[in-house]
């Protein structure tokens, strides 16, 4: 493939995903409204990627923290790990991992999933059994992992900062209390709401790709298997991106 | 029998997709209470009509009449009432892997009929598996059942509405002779105990003897030929006799 | 449907436990902020802020009791910061408190310090203005006072020396014990006189410096009240007492050395003679006695600096008027 064409087809599948976005939100706000759907989708979404979530999350803690130890004794300031720890899990580990882990998780489920129903024509019965498949696959999906995603990154927040209290622990002592004492008043509501805020769009980008590569999936098994792998990449790279521009922004907001 | 009432009429129908035209002027119409078969080699666009005919496909142009309703321009609502009354079984199925045979069933019965109550559900449910005979299955998923189980499935999910016309796509394609004629049969008793009309499409020459009352072939996006089983049996265009003959080399 | 509702539970439970754990973690950082709970403003007007940034804390004795709110400038040389302090804290602070501007640690953020005037104040109302210490007048004050204690310091040392080298000094107790020269004797012991004199004469001006800086507290008090100040001026003048009692011991030691020799002249022992020529003992004498000499015009310096020193310039102008006048009545 020729570098133009290759851009060309970069181009139309970017414009293909805005165009999808723009449905997503056509349909969003418009009845009929498939709650039980969606609310079963927030569990699967939600609910049942939180034990991968909580374990990356905890480790990234608890590494994270033994990591930074020995820097911080150099420059004899061992008492500032709670709070630099909280705040780098808070600002940019806890969403950027749960994003990504999710992404890992839930992008390629969804891309798979769609995928494997557009090619055994899944969608299209649903179409003709008087549902529409957009609102009921695509919306309640979107929708829950734009929900699901801030809770999960929150919790994983929770977890990780745990983490970091026991990797703060191995060596030498402080209570759970001082720990979180340290942590709270190193943290600003501009280190919690934007991360938190952001983790919004992590959920949305990972929900709308993999519906849109799993929903456009072409025929065949390995059609299922692509959209399921390009979701990922792409949902991950997106992360990314949205993780830049929303630093930019808090930025030039003021708020960092 | 005697075809009088039509149930639905395709006019001058096009359809293509970008410089592949898969349709061109295609007319069409189906009586109730019989069987059409329409007959295509593969990738003729047998698929793509029926899709149109259920409205998955937008035709290019033409009209498409269900009941003497033109479906063309209508919005979502509209076509969901039509589409209550018209099954379709997919060629491949389609049924809903993270469901069980119970969940497969309901789910167009709960999204057509939005007020029924739990019982009629499960009686509704329990006589359309009891029609295809595989009660049994119930509480199964559908990755559990063989290939021929699942296209039966498929048959109770389309049935399940009770609709007045039902779409086949290919409905033996992907099965043994001895479980397609099986398929065969429960087709023919089906449009006897319900009185549907059907279109099936197909490329299977048994399916095509036994069960179609009038058959169609789909050549170059039009209806190529149009008669009987016997009438068609004895054309003399090649284009026609190929599918007979490749039923007698077998 | 049974299976629904178990997983309604778990998914109930794991949204409220994230939402909660937001929620509280929000709460606590604007409680941390202050921004929950009654508080009120104060105010206060520096001309150089040093980096503060709102939502810096403010303490109060070493307690976070709020946040700067805000920094409004208010012309060229007047910044006005506006704090936001709990409501608790109210009744304690006065209205005459000083607000300073300082580092958390070495390298921490920048911390407004509101500490107590030990003079009595009614407390303070809502949108107070505070006054603010200028506090590189303060270091300036600070350095020199603390130059002022090693001064001293040296001074205590240089009278140490001398003492334990009196004592020590088995010249001068073979001295006693010789048979003398008598015609040098009285000649020695007019040098010893002397020394003495000169002694005597510097622990007096000494004294007397001391006198004014303590004087000056009570003057001075506007300033003094710096505790830290304060105390430095206190340890400055036990350290010149301290001198003044050594020299005290020093001068009766030599006198009592003095009578010896005369006693022993009067007895009539002859070789003191000798060894008052022996110059190694009145030139270590001597360059102790400068020692002090030198530690004194430090002194003085470091007064004269004080002198200059805005606070004190107005005391010491008192002082230059009352000896003229002093003087005046002298002649
Ligand atoms: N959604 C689509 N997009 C583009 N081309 C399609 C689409 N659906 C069908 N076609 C094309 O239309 C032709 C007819 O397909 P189809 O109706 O599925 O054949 P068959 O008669 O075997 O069912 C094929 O050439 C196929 O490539
Ligand atoms: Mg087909």
């Amino acid at each position: 493939m020729s570098n133009q064409t290759r851009f060309q087809a970069f181009l139309s599948e970017a414009g293909e995903l805005s165009r999808f976005a723009a449905r997503f939100f056509a349909q969003c706000f418009r009845p009929r409204y498939e709650v039980s759907e969606f609310i079963r989708q927030c569990y699967i979404i939600g609910y049942q990627s939180l034990p991968l979530v909580g374990l990356t999350g905890f480790i990234m803690g608890l590494v994270l923290t033994l990591q930074l130890r020995p820097s911080m004794v150099d420059y004899g300031v061992e008492s500032q790990l709670p709070a630099i720890v909280g705040i780098a899990i808070v600002r940019e580990i806890g969403p950027v991992i749960t994003a990504l882990i999710f992404a890992g998780k839930i992008g390629s489920s969804i891309g798979a999933e769609l995928g494997s129903m557009k090619v055994t024509e899944q969608i299209d019965a649903m179409e003709v059994s008087g549902t529409n498949p957009f609102k009921y696959l695509v919306v309640t999906r979107v929708m829950a992992a734009v929900c699901m995603l801030p809770i999960l990154s929150v919790l994983s927040d929770a977890i990780s900062l745990y983490g970091a209290y026991l990797g703060v622990n191995v060596r030498g002592a402080t209570s759970f209390h001082l720990f979180w004492v340290e942590v709270i008043d190193s943290l600003a509501f501009n280190d919690v709401l934007p991360a938190f805020i952001k983790t919004f769009f992590f959920g949305f980008a990972v929900g709308i790709i993999g519906c849109f590569k799993g929903y456009n999936s072409k025929k065949g098994t390995e059609g299922v298997g692509h959209s399921a792998n390009s979701a990922v990449v792409l949902s991950s790279v997106v992360i990314f991106i949205l993780d830049l521009l929303a630093v930019q922004i808090t930025d030039l907001l003021g708020f960092n | 029998m005697t075809p009088s009432e039509s149930v639905m009429k395709i006019s001058h129908l096009y359809k293509s997709f970008g410089n592949n035209h898969v349709l061109i002027d295609f007319n069409f119409e189906l009586y109730k209470g019989e069987n059409v078969v329409v007959l295509g080699k593969s990738g003729s666009g047998k698929s793509v009509l029926i899709k149109c005919i259920i409205g998955l496909l937008k035709p290019d142009e033409g009209t498409i009449d269900v009941f003497d309703q033109c479906i063309n321009d209508m919005d979502d609502t509209e076509l969901d009432k039509i589409r209550a009354k018209v099954g379709f079984l997919f060629q491949s199925n389609a049924l809903y892997d993270s469901m069980t045979v119970r969940e497969n069933l309901e789910f167009p019965l709960r999204r057509h009929w939005i007020e029924v109550s739990q019982e009629e559900v499960n009686n509704m449910v329990m006589e359309a598996l009891e029609d295809v005979g595989l009660a049994h299955t119930i509480d199964m998923m559908p990755i559990e059942l063989s290939g021929g189980m699942r296209k039966r499935i498929a048959l109770a999910r389309t049935l399940i509405l009770k609709p007045d016309i039902i779409l086949y796509d290919e409905p033996t394609t992907g099965l043994d002779s001895i479980t397609g004629s099986e398929i065969i049969s429960l087709m023919i008793e089906i449009k006897k105990k319900y009185n549907t009309s059907s279109l099936i499409i197909s490329h299977d020459m048994n399916c095509v003897r036994r069960a179609s009352d009038r058959v169609v072939v789909l050549y170059d996006g039009t209806c190529y030929a149009a008669g009987t089983y016997a009438e068609l049996q004895h054309h003399t265009d090649p284009k026609v006799k190929q599918f007979f003959e490749q039923e007698f080399k077998q | 449907m049974a299976k629904q509702t178990f997983n309604n539970v778990r998914l109930g439970a794991f949204v409220l436990a994230g939402l909660t754990f937001i929620i509280v973690l929000l709460y606590l950082i604007g409680k941390n902020q202050h921004l929950f709970g009654s508080s009120f403003v104060l105010k206060v007007q520096l001309d150089n802020v040093q980096g503060l940034k709102s939502g810096n804390n403010v303490r109060y004795a070493g307690i976070d009791v709020g946040t700067v709110k805000k920094i409004n400038i208010l012309n060229d040389t007047t910044m006005q910061v506006e704090m936001v302090i709990d409501e608790l804290v109210k009744p304690v602070i006065r209205k005459n408190a000083i607000v300073s501007i300082r580092t958390d640690g070495l390298v921490g953020n920048k911390v407004v310090e509101i500490s107590s005037s030990k003079t009595p104040a009614s407390p303070v109302e809502d949108g107070d203005v505070l006054s603010a210490r200028k506090s590189i007048d303060t270091d300036e004050m600070l350095r020199t006072l603390s130059k002022t204690n090693n001064d001293l310091a040296i001074i205590t040392e240089g009278l140490k020396t001398t003492i334990g080298k009196i004592n020590n000094s088995t010249a001068l107790w073979n001295l006693l014990n010789e048979e003398g020269i008598p015609n040098h004797l009285k000649k020695s012991a007019y040098n010893i006189h002397q020394a003495t004199d000169k002694a005597n004469r510097m622990i007096a001006d000494l004294q007397s410096i001391v006198l004014g800086v303590k004087n000056g507290k009570g003057s001075l008090g506007a300033i003094v009240t710096d505790t830290a100040l304060g105390q430095n001026l206190n340890a400055a003048v036990l350290k010149i007492k301290e001198v003044g009692d050594q020299a005290d011991r020093l001068s009766q030691q030599i006198s009592s050395a003095v009578k010896g020799i005369q006693k022993d002249i009067d007895q009539g022992p002859g070789t003191v003679n000798a060894l008052l020529k022996d110059s190694a003992m009145a030139n270590k004498l001597n360059r102790s006695l400068e020692n002090i000499q030198k530690g004194t015009d430090g002194f003085n310096q470091n007064m004269e600096a004080l002198k200059h020193n805005f606070f004190f310039r107005g005391y010491f102008r008192k002082l230059e008027k009352e000896k003229k006048k002093q003087a005046e009545q002298n002649q």
